[in-house]
């Protein structure tokens, strides 16, 4: 390896799984190859361990002497704080909510189904009412024989005039 | 039905064994559990957050969240795992609620209950850089604390884990809920970071 060729992104990435002895067998055999041969990689090793050992510069404040006692003290009181979820209160009310949602929901179900039915669903009656204006006039209908007839009828109106009126006069 | 508990790896585990005495309502070994993490988890939350007071209302909050939730406990992973993965929560909603603030609130840790002292005295003036032995130690340690508070929360708590508690890739993981490659990658970010925020007194 060239003496002043950088290492590649990958080694680098691996420099402080290395120093941390976090690497395979093979890849620290890989690293440790790298680092005899190139200045610049046993250089950035150096100032990567140099840093990790500032670290031992950053504080370390001690919890204070009561800590232990005021946080026993707290998790007690705590625990003398009734568990209002484990009530049979609570839990009968729970069980009475969740009785309550299914029959509200069957309810609902049930509502929804008739309206449902009501609404699509055709009935024997339904159809009656539907066919009632003809069913009212299905003698007349009956004696008119067919559309033929009708037809020519319409067309002619003194025709019509005279049976309305003959109608009048056989009334009589 | 098998559960958890007799098939767990994490039994032997002494602090899971105390735990598992905790939720049977012994509060001794509650105590003991508290005792063994309480310096430990000031010293995290001082360094995460920057400010004392706060890291030591947050190291309580974490005990009780154990307490609170002793009668679900099943040993699924390591204490110490669970105990820093509560803390990474607690650390990481902290600081989302209360902004990113950068001042520096605390002084050292020679004396249990020292006020904070106001921000504008804490924050260091920005002096011609100098090599680390020829800054002072409260000067050196000034620069430090600034340059670990540049890194986001993810960086600064794997670091901190890796550092003040020597915890391996693969519990690192655990705790932040990540996989050992993630957190190789994290590791590797964050002191690069620290690096060129350091250069100056490292050469």
């Amino acid at each position: 390896m060239d003496r002043l060729s950088r290492i590649s992104a990958e080694q680098r990435a691996d420099l402080v799984a290395y120093l941390d002895g976090e690497l395979p067998e093979d890849r620290t055999r890989e690293i440790e190859t790298v680092l005899a041969s190139s200045p610049v990689a046993q250089n950035d090793v150096e100032l990567l361990s140099r840093t990790y050992d500032l670290l031992d510069q950053l504080p370390r404040p001690a919890a204070p002497n009561e800590f232990t006692e005021k946080t026993l003290a707290t998790a007690r009181l705590e625990g003398i704080r009734p568990d209002l979820s484990q009530s049979p209160t609570v839990r009968l009310a729970r069980r009475g909510a969740v009785l309550f949602g299914w029959t509200l929901g069957l309810v609902m179900l049930a509502g929804l189904s008739y309206l449902a039915a009501n609404r699509w669903v055709p009935r024997e009656s339904d159809l009656l009412l539907q066919d009632l204006p003809v069913i009212e006039r299905l003698d007349e209908y009956a004696e008119v024989d067919n559309f033929t007839f009708l037809e020519r009828l319409s067309g002619q109106p003194q025709l019509l005039r005279e049976m309305r009126t003959g109608g009048g006069r056989e009334g009589q | 039905m098998v559960t958890t508990e007799t098939t767990s790896p994490y039994l032997r585990d002494p602090e899971v064994q105390l735990m598992l005495r905790v939720r049977d309502n012994d509060d001794d070994a509650f105590a003991k559990l508290v005792r063994n993490y309480q310096d430990r988890l000031v010293s995290i939350f001082a360094n995460m957050l920057g400010e004392r007071d706060q890291a030591e209302d947050l190291a309580q909050e974490v005990f009780l969240r154990i307490y609170r939730a002793r009668h679900g406990y099943e040993p699924n992973a390591r204490f110490s795992t669970w105990v820093f993965r509560i803390a990474h929560n607690l650390a990481s909603n902290s600081r989302r609620s209360k902004g990113r603030r950068k001042e520096v609130a605390f002084r050292g840790s020679d004396s249990d209950s020292q006020a904070a002292r106001p921000a504008e005295q804490l924050v260091p003036e920005k002096s011609a850089l100098m090599p680390a032995r020829q800054l002072d130690r409260s000067e050196l340690q000034e620069r430090v604390r600034e340059a670990i508070l540049t890194l986001n929360d993810r960086q600064r708590m794997a670091i901190l884990l890796h550092k003040f508690e020597e915890m391996s890739y693969v519990d690192i993981g655990e705790a932040l809920d990540m996989s050992p490659q993630a957190v190789k990658s994290l590791l590797s970010r964050a002191r690069e970071n620290l690096r060129a925020a350091l250069e100056t007194y490292v050469k």
